[in-house]
Formats: structure tokens, sequence, C-alpha cells
């Protein structure tokens, strides 16, 4: 394809975190919140995102978490309180228990709205805020609506629902005042899945094969068929965030993903192995790692200079929403 | 001390190279000052100390300073930052300071292993088994897989003849009495395999090949005691809350729930499993004090236990989905291929030497007990 845009110059992202440093912060962190029985982890929490947010660095200027531990920490309380309410009602009477999660359930959308809202509000590059708003259909009809269309059409529409997810997360973003924009399609999602299954059923004929010809090497059939499904795991994460990348656009700019499926499986496995040996202590370093190799990866073709970007109007978004969506736990 | 950075105005991306320092003469005001020429502002700013809302200091990342309506100074000179806090008021960056203290390090690494080991030891076990036996309504159907949902995913109708079921039925009948508070309730059904299967609603389930395995009623009570025991701890109801309580943990010591993912989900797999054998081993040791109570020998609970292991042993060799099921299913199954580490079952050889170990030491109980 060719390019018509004006001069492009290539930013590369970059990750300055160190595993061992950041371990200590962690471990530290951990050991705080448990002293103060959880009421750290609003400072922890803080403390983690702006270590990764702060060596994230493009154009050799770093991103920013600006969020207040405090506000984070309020919303917390309310919402666990409001969680133990829940059970403990539902617990004495279904009934009221089922009303209740029927309540929060259509509320959801609306959290979900308040949590990408407050994430972006506290989200800066270059000193400028990123926004997010969206209205409560949109985020309903992604929640909901969108899925149960993907299973009752028996997965034919599951790539759309990828693109409605992202177009969702995409288009209603925005760095200060420039809007981000998001161009990907049915078509380009459905190709993924359609080489996934492709893939993933010749290579189940191989392995069936091999267990009913050659019955001496049936032992390793359980390896290969976790081997294989490992492998389509990774692919399926390096095309659709490659995808991602390449389909989202910030006014002029836009961006490039070179993920490989040698270089993620490299990575998720010294690390789950490491993490193994460790009883866990390896995460830290495991999660720095992981931020390296997606940062390596990632390009910005950027239009001329980044430093024309302006601020948007302030408002006050609360982090309750946030952490409604973190305690009843719906991951998008 | 000049503190040299980037000053952004707060209302565009744009930035200018600056330096920020103490004025000399007037106290408590710093000034920044623009070293480009081109700034259409002013030379420079002077700012009140107490106005400056300096970000706390965290591993190397830059040091945000703020003031004003939105502007900002950023600088990589951390240590020109604190020199500058502790200049106006005492003390700087006290957590950076604890998080680079090597020893307090090591005190954190080594206070979380050990709380994380006991809890994942003795405080989840202790407080699942708690939570199952006083709280009545954990005991309900809702926790756990019913046998409605199994009927519609693996079990089909039983192939057994209604006598042979009979002839079961009246085999357990006597026995059924002595664990009334259980409510427990005999069912025949097919597929699974050979298992068996004890449900939180009370329901023992024997699938046909089970049935049909088992060479003498002696092997059947025993592994219908096993289930029993099962039932007797509450085991299911006590899985999915030491399963919950596990990644509670996970998520409260982490701090976040974004880490709850692959590379965590692994080592919850394993405990969960390891939680899982310890069952099993209980419900062994139920299953042999109920055939010392009603005086059968637990050498047939050995026998059965072999021949379950020969049939799986030949099943995987058919086919490789054997090793998923006896996985998946909680039911009376040994499975030796998958290690120990990844099994829901302790191995076979174990299990057939703790009823070894149980006769040994009864018989040596009885002989000293007849000669009284």
């Amino acid at each position: 394809m060719e390019n018509n845009r004006a001069i492009q110059n290539q930013l590369n992202f970059e990750f300055r975190g160190n595993g061992m440093e950041y371990f200590k912060i962690w471990i530290v962190n951990i050991l705080l919140t448990i002293l103060t029985l959880g009421i750290y982890s609003a400072w922890a929490t803080v403390r983690n995102r702006r270590y990764f947010y702060s060596n994230t660095v493009l154009d050799n200027t770093s991103f920013s978490y600006l969020a207040d531990p405090i506000n984070i920490l309020k919303a917390r309380v309310i919402a666990v309180s409001a969680f133990i309410v829940y059970s403990v009602v539902s617990g004495l009477s279904p009934v009221a228990g089922i009303a209740i999660l029927l309540v929060l359930l259509l509320l959801f959308p609306y959290f979900l709205n308040k949590s990408l809202a407050f994430n972006h509000r506290m989200s800066a590059y270059k000193n400028i805020q990123f926004r997010f708003s969206a209205s409560y259909k949109q985020a309903f009809m992604v929640m909901y609506v969108w899925p149960l269309l993907g299973m009752l059409t028996l997965g034919i529409l599951y790539p759309l629902v990828f693109v409605k997810v992202n177009e969702y997360m995409v288009k209603n973003s925005a760095y200060g005042t420039s809007k981000f924009d998001f161009n990907a399609g049915y078509k380009d999602y459905g190709i993924i899945f359609l080489i996934m299954i492709g893939v993933g059923l010749l290579f189940g004929a191989i392995v069936w094969a091999i267990s009913v010809f050659v019955p001496a090497l049936a032992f390793s059939v359980p390896v290969l068929m976790a081997v294989i499904y490992f492998g389509l795991i990774v692919y399926f994460m390096v095309e659709t965030s490659n995808l991602f990348y390449r389909s989202t656009i910030l006014g002029e700019h836009g961006f490039t993903a070179n993920l490989t499926m040698a270089g993620l499986a490299k990575v998720i496995i010294t690390n789950a192995f490491f993490i193994l040996i460790t009883l866990g202590l390896y995460l830290p370093a495991a999660k720095v790692r992981m931020a390296k190799y997606m940062c390596s990866c990632l390009v910005m073709n950027a239009a001329g200079s980044l430093d024309t970007h302006a601020a948007a109007e302030k408002e006050n978004i609360s982090a309750l929403g946030e952490q409604f969506g973190e305690v009843f736990d719906f991951g998008m | 001390m000049q503190i040299t950075g980037n000053y952004h105005d707060g209302k565009t991306t744009a930035s200018l190279q600056a330096q920020l320092a103490v004025v000399p003469d007037q106290p408590g005001t710093v000034r920044v000052s623009f070293l480009s020429t081109t700034n259409p502002l002013s030379s420079s700013l002077d700012l009140l100390f107490s106005d400056l809302k300096i970000a706390s200091r965290l591993g190397n990342i830059p040091r945000e300073i703020s003031f004003g309506d939105g502007q900002l100074f950023v600088t990589d000179d951390n240590d020109a930052v604190d020199d500058l806090i502790r200049r106006y008021s005492g003390s700087a960056s006290r957590l950076h300071r604890l998080e680079t203290n090597i020893p307090l390090i090591l005190f954190s690494v080594v206070f979380t292993i050990m709380l994380v080991w006991a809890g994942v030891v003795y405080g989840i076990p202790a407080s699942a088994k708690a939570i199952a036996f006083n709280l009545p309504g954990f005991t309900s159907e809702k926790l756990g897989s019913s046998l409605s949902v199994l009927d519609r995913t693996v079990f089909e109708v039983s192939a057994l003849p209604a006598s042979r079921q009979k002839e079961i039925r009246e085999l357990i009948a006597p026995y059924l009495g002595y664990y009334q508070q259980l409510d427990p309730k005999l069912v025949f059904r097919s597929g699974m395999q050979a298992n068996a299967l004890a449900l939180p609603s009370g329901e023992i389930v024997l699938t046909d090949d089970f049935v049909n395995l088992v060479k003498n009623d002696q092997e059947l009570l025993a592994v219908f005691f096993h289930e029993m025991g099962h039932l007797q701890h509450r085991h299911i109801v006590r899985r999915a809350l030491q399963g919950t309580m596990l990644s509670l943990m996970i998520v409260f010591i982490t701090g976040d729930v974004d880490s709850f993912d692959l590379i965590t989900g692994l080592p919850t797999l394993i405990l969960d499993l390891s939680y899982s054998r310890e069952f099993e081993r209980e419900a062994d040791v139920f299953a042999l004090e109920q055939l010392a109570r009603f005086g059968i020998s637990p050498r047939h609970f050995a026998a059965v236990m072999a021949r379950l292991e020969d049939y799986y042993t030949e099943q995987s060799k058919k086919s490789e989905r054997a090793d998923q099921q006896t996985l998946q299913s909680d039911g009376l199954s040994a499975k030796r291929s998958v290690s120990d580490f990844f099994s829901s079952h302790p191995a076979t050889e174990d299990r057939i030497e703790l009823i070894l170990q149980y006769q040994k030491n009864r018989s040596e109980n009885g002989l000293k007990g007849q000669t009284k």
C-alpha cells in the first residue's frame, strides 16, 4: 500500500523500567499493604501504575499517571462496602440478591464508561491528558449485545465483536482535543479467526493421525495438543495486537506494531518458567520484561511534530466507576 | 543549585528547556528560567515553594513538579529535587527510601513468603473448613456442579439392567441409614468412563463402566464409602471456597486485578490440585474407617484402586482424552502418566500404600486389643 501522507517521523516507544528496581518497589508495597490491612493498596496501585507509565517513553518524553491515592482509596472503600452489602443481602434473601444483581448489571455499562474516563483522564503525555467519553448505549452494546450476538451466531459474528469493542475503546478516546480513530473491519478480524481455525484443525488432524497410526508416539499427544493450543493463543495475541495498533489513528499520526510469534512466545515461556521456580517473586520482573517487549515492537508514525496537541476542558471524574469495575470484575 | 528540565504550559504539548533554582535573597521562592530565547511569555517565572506540587520519588522515573493552572516542570535529576525539598521541609522521599532499603526489602521477601505459605497451607484450608461447616447456606447445590447440569452435558441414562441397579441399591441400603444427616441418594448414569462422584446435593453417581469394572460387593462399598467421605467432609464446597480465597489472596497481595492472568493462573491451578489431592486422602481415610467399622477388609479398597489404575492406563492408550477427564472429574479415578504435581488425585501407589499402612496399624492395634 502506498502511503500518501506528509513526511513521516518514525518515533519508537521504549520501556526504561528495570526488573530489579521494580521488584524492590513491588515487594515493599506488598509489605506495607499487608501491615496496613489493605489500606495501603491504593498507594501501591498508584505507585505500580506510575512506574509503568513514567518508564514508557515516546519521543524522549515519558507518559505519566496522575491519580491521587486518596481518591482511589475512597472509591475502593465504597465499592467493597457495596460488595459486602450485596453478599449479605443475597445470602439472606436470594430474590433481593437477584434484584440487586440486575440493577448492577444495568449499572455496569455506566461504571465502565466512568472507569475508562477516569483512567484516561489520569493518563498524560507531555502534560496533556487523555480523555474518554462514550454514551451508555455504546457501553451497553459492547458489554452485552455484541457478545451475545457473537454467541447466538455460533461465532460467525465474533470478529465483529472485536471490531465493535475496539471501536468503542479507541473512537471514544482522545488525546487532549485530538480524537483517536479506528479503521479495522470485520474482514481483518475474520481472517485471523479463519487462519486460527484452519491451522488448529490441520494440526489437530496431524496429531490425531499420529495417535492412530503410530501408537508408539501416543504418549506425546497431550504435549503436542498443549503446544498447538499455546501456539494458537500466541498467534491470536500477536495478530490482534498488530492489527489493533496499525488500525489506530490519532489525527494525522498512525501506529505500527511488529510483534512476532517467536518474540512473544519467548517472553511468555521464560517469564512463566522464572515465576514458577521463584515461587512468584519474578512476577514484577516478568511484567517489566513484557512491557519492554511490547514497547520495542511499537512505533508511532508521526506526521510532523507532536508538539501541537492542545489540552481539553477540565472536568472532574471520580475514581468510583473504576473501582466498581475492579471489585465486580467485568473485564473487557 | 540548578535543576535542569522541561517546562510545559498545560495548554499544548510544546515544551521549553528550563532550569529551576532557589532565589537566594527571597526566602521560600524558586525561579523557573527558560533557556530558549524564543519563549513568548517571559524569561522566567517566580514561584513560592509552598505552591509547588512535587510528585513523590519512584525508582528512576522523571520527577514532575506542577504549579499554577496545569503548568509542569519535569526533570530527571531526582537527587536535586530531594535536596530542594529538604531545604524547605525536613525530609524527602520517605517511600523511596523504604523502597531502596535493602534490609527492609529482604525482610519483606521473607515475611511475604512466610505469610503466603502459612495462608496457603493453614489459613485457607482452616477458614474454608470453618465456613463450610458453620454456614448452612454454603451446602446448597448452587456451589459445585449439580446433577442436572451434568445430565445435560456429560451423562446419559444408565444402560445397566434394572435388576443390577436394584441389586446395588439393596447392597447399599443398609448403610445409608448410618449417614442420614448427609442425605445420600444413589444415582446411576452412563458416561464419564469408570467413575464415581459425590455431588454437594448428596447424590452419589456411579457410572456404568465403573459398576461393570468392580469385581465384588466389597469393592463397590469401598468406593461408596470414599464418596461418602467427600460428602462428610463437604469437599466440593471447601474446594470452591479455597479456590476463591486463593484468588482473593493473590489480588490482595499483588494489589491489582490486572496481574491475575495466565501467569498467576498456573500456580493457582497447581495449588488447587494439591488441595484436591489432600481431599482425596481425607476421603480415603474416611473409607478405611468405614470399612473397618463394618468389618470389610481394606484389601478390597486396594484391589479396586489397582483395577481403576489399570483401566485408566488402558484408556489413555486408547485416547488422549482420558487425561482431561480424570483431571476434571472429582470421582475416584487414578492416573499415573501425569506427574503428581498436575493431578487432582494422589498417585495410586501412594493411595495403596496408605491402605496397607492403615491395615498394618490396625492389625497391630487389634493384636494389642485382643490381649485384654
